[in-house]
């Protein structure tokens, strides 16, 4: 395998693709609408209806007078108290501080729970911390180092736009590879490129990788207006910067580059059935179904987007890719281009 | 040296090139001639490593056609230019022939140079920077003619190189392959245009999946047609006919007018014998020549008794 060889293939095509206006116009346009159209028709709505930072603790100014610690407590009303190890039944608390206890129809106001359990409780205006807590109503309250409903809904609505994100190299392959193969067919240039002393693996990675570059590119240089809008949107409503993170990490720099050749190579098995481009490009599209199906399986929150089921999902897709890879090399084979080829 | 031996390309029951036996010398043009789908284009792209043979072997320079380190070293000793140029319309001529000048190794500092060198003899490389797809169709042919001899291939394979060129590009590009001749290049090409493969060829084949034929255009000519030698006369009589009939040189003599046509196997021997045996008749002899039978008569004869 020589690279240069692969590298001047490549750069023909990328100079080619440069005075295309419809591959400009696509690799300029889809960036444009993932990274800033999307976050902000997609973010925007929904953490405008969101109160700013709802995970910073209340400032509750507690200061307990005394400390009961290993007793039951039942059927009484209590202020500014610290309960520890406790058993608290039937009891009213107004600005106390519970810890390790076991509270059962508790009403509490402006008060801090802490590792406890509670059941039938009634709870407003309290900082809540690492409870287990059952058939219990809250208001007002601040569950401190856990994701409020809101504020899980805005991480999976952000999950998702990173496949949204990992379309953006699924899809422009299709639109390139269509004229990158088909294009050659049509023009009747194959016959004297598969003249040159290349292998077929050469060219094949070269014509690859002509789609890979400026795919990539655009997508990663897209990325840093993307995570600039998400953080700014998302941020205040969550009180932490939501990107960059680990999972986005993996999907942007490992997961859509397996994508982005999964295109390529699925599409090099669609131009060498089709001598059209819009057809290539039609069936070339398909390629996003599976992640369409992804999308929403995470979007009904069926599937969480954490590191093992992104490794997973990896995984998958790259044994997708080396699959995709052997068949695209069986077909691209010199024999087969001007034989069978359409 | 281009050797075949048996060759044989199936494309599922149909033959497209039947045990084909060839063997061209370096330095020699040798002409493929044969009607549509006689498998001319076939037979290029096994020689040029494209496609495999269902059997037979082919060599280029003595390396075989069907080994795999040997095909990527024939690929790049061979130049081709296929039917139809091919050429990338929205890149300039010079970056299509630097593409290819750097995918067949042409070193960088020998690259310029000999881009220049080949459009500059073409006529072409005032219009380098233009984009091929403003071209016309003949200069878009040379483009592509230089694009096959830009790494100086030992063997250049043409398929149909004037095709569809105006008469005075067709000449600019005949006027080229004599020169490529001249240079001692091994020329291998498939032409419908038997003008051209009358002017350029040292050798014909006639292929229609078989190798009809195979031989120089005039050893073709005589094979089929034998050798006439034509005696223009003021007048013919039946002496004179007779004194030539008798003749133990001459096969058979025929009267055209006031021509006398006369076959022989060595007309240089036989000539001198018959001028004297007709003026001793009294003729008038005006002048003599040779009858000459063109590629496309032997071409029709060979096609249409295949």
């Amino acid at each position: 395998m020589r690279f240069d060889k692969i590298w001047t293939v490549a750069r023909k095509d990328i100079s080619e693709f440069r005075t295309n206006r419809y591959i400009m116009f696509s690799l300029a346009l889809m960036p444009l609408i993932m990274a800033i159209i999307l976050p902000v028709a997609y973010l925007l709505p929904i953490t405008t209806f969101m109160p700013d930072s709802p995970s910073t603790p209340l400032d509750l100014d507690l200061d307990p007078t005394s400390t009961i610690e290993g007793e039951a407590i039942i059927n009484r009303t209590v202020n500014n108290t610290r309960f520890v190890d406790c058993e608290l039944q039937g009891v009213v608390l107004n600005r106390c501080v519970v810890e390790a206890s076991n509270l059962t129809t508790v009403a509490m106001t402006s008060s801090f729970m802490g590792n406890s359990t509670g059941e039938g409780m009634v709870i407003h205006h309290c900082n809540l911390l690492n409870n287990s807590l059952s058939n219990v109503a809250v208001s007002d309250s601040v569950r401190i180092g856990e994701e409020s409903e809101e504020e899980a809904l805005l991480i999976i609505f952000i999950d998702a736009l990173l496949l949204f994100y990992v379309l953006v190299p699924a899809i422009l392959p299709t639109v390139i590879a269509s004229y990158s193969f088909v294009g050659e067919k049509t023009n009747k240039s194959l016959e004297p490129l598969l003249a040159t002393p290349t292998t077929d693996m050469e060219l094949l990675l070269g014509k690859g990788l002509s789609i890979f570059v400026p795919t990539m590119a655009v997508t990663w240089i897209s990325l840093i207006p993307f995570v600039i809008l998400v953080d700014l949107i998302a941020g205040p409503v969550l009180g932490y910067l939501p990107l960059p993170n680990l999972i986005w990490a993996l999907g942007v720099f490992v997961l859509a580059p397996l994508f982005c050749l999964m295109a390529i190579f699925a599409n090099v098995i669609v131009s060498s059935r089709v001598n059209d481009v819009r057809a290539s490009q039609q069936i070339g599209s398909l390629i996003v179904l599976p992640l369409v199906v992804v999308f929403i399986v995470i979007l009904l929150g069926l599937v969480t987007l954490n590191v093992l089921n992104m490794a997973l999902f990896i995984g998958v897709i790259a044994f997708a890719v080396i699959g995709l890879l052997y068949v695209a090399s069986k077909i691209f084979k010199r024999e087969e281009i001007l034989i069978r080829w359409k | 040296m281009i050797e075949t031996i048996d060759l044989t390309r199936r494309f599922g029951e149909i033959v497209a090139v039947d045990s084909l036996n060839l063997r061209i010398d370096d330095g020699r043009v040798f002409g493929f001639l044969g009607p549509n789908g006689a498998g001319k284009t076939t037979t290029v792209r096994m020689l040029c490593c494209l496609i495999n043979s269902t059997s037979g072997t082919a060599y280029i320079n003595g390396m075989d056609t069907r080994d795999e380190p040997s095909r990527l070293k024939i690929r790049g000793m061979i130049g081709l230019l296929p039917e139809t140029p091919g050429l990338y319309e929205s890149l300039s001529a010079y970056r299509n022939l630097e593409f290819y000048a750097k995918l067949y190794g042409v070193p960088e500092g020998r690259r310029h140079q000999r881009i220049k060198e080949l459009l500059t003899t073409l006529g072409v490389w005032d219009r380098r920077e233009d984009a091929v797809g403003k071209f016309s169709k003949g200069m878009r042919q040379k483009i592509a003619i230089v694009r096959a001899l830009v790494h100086e291939p030992e063997f250049l394979f043409l398929d149909e190189p004037t095709s569809g060129l105006d008469p005075q590009a067709a000449m600019t590009v005949r006027n080229y392959l004599l020169d490529l001749k001249k240079e001692g290049r091994t020329i291998f090409l498939n032409t419908h245009n038997l003008a051209d493969a009358e002017k350029l060829c040292d050798t014909i084949g006639v292929l229609k999946s078989r190798l009809l034929d195979i031989g120089s255009p005039e050893g073709l000519a005589r094979k089929f047609y034998g050798r006439t030698t034509v005696i223009h006369l003021t007048r013919v009589t039946d002496g004179m006919l007779n004194a030539v009939s008798s003749l133990p040189a001459v096969q058979e003599v025929r009267v055209v007018g006031n021509r006398m046509l006369v076959d022989m196997e060595d007309p240089e021997a036989g000539n001198p014998g018959i001028v004297s045996a007709l003026v001793s008749q009294g003729a008038e002899v005006e002048f003599v020549n040779e009858l000459k039978h063109g590629l496309e008569d032997v071409y029709l004869k060979l096609i249409e008794g295949s």
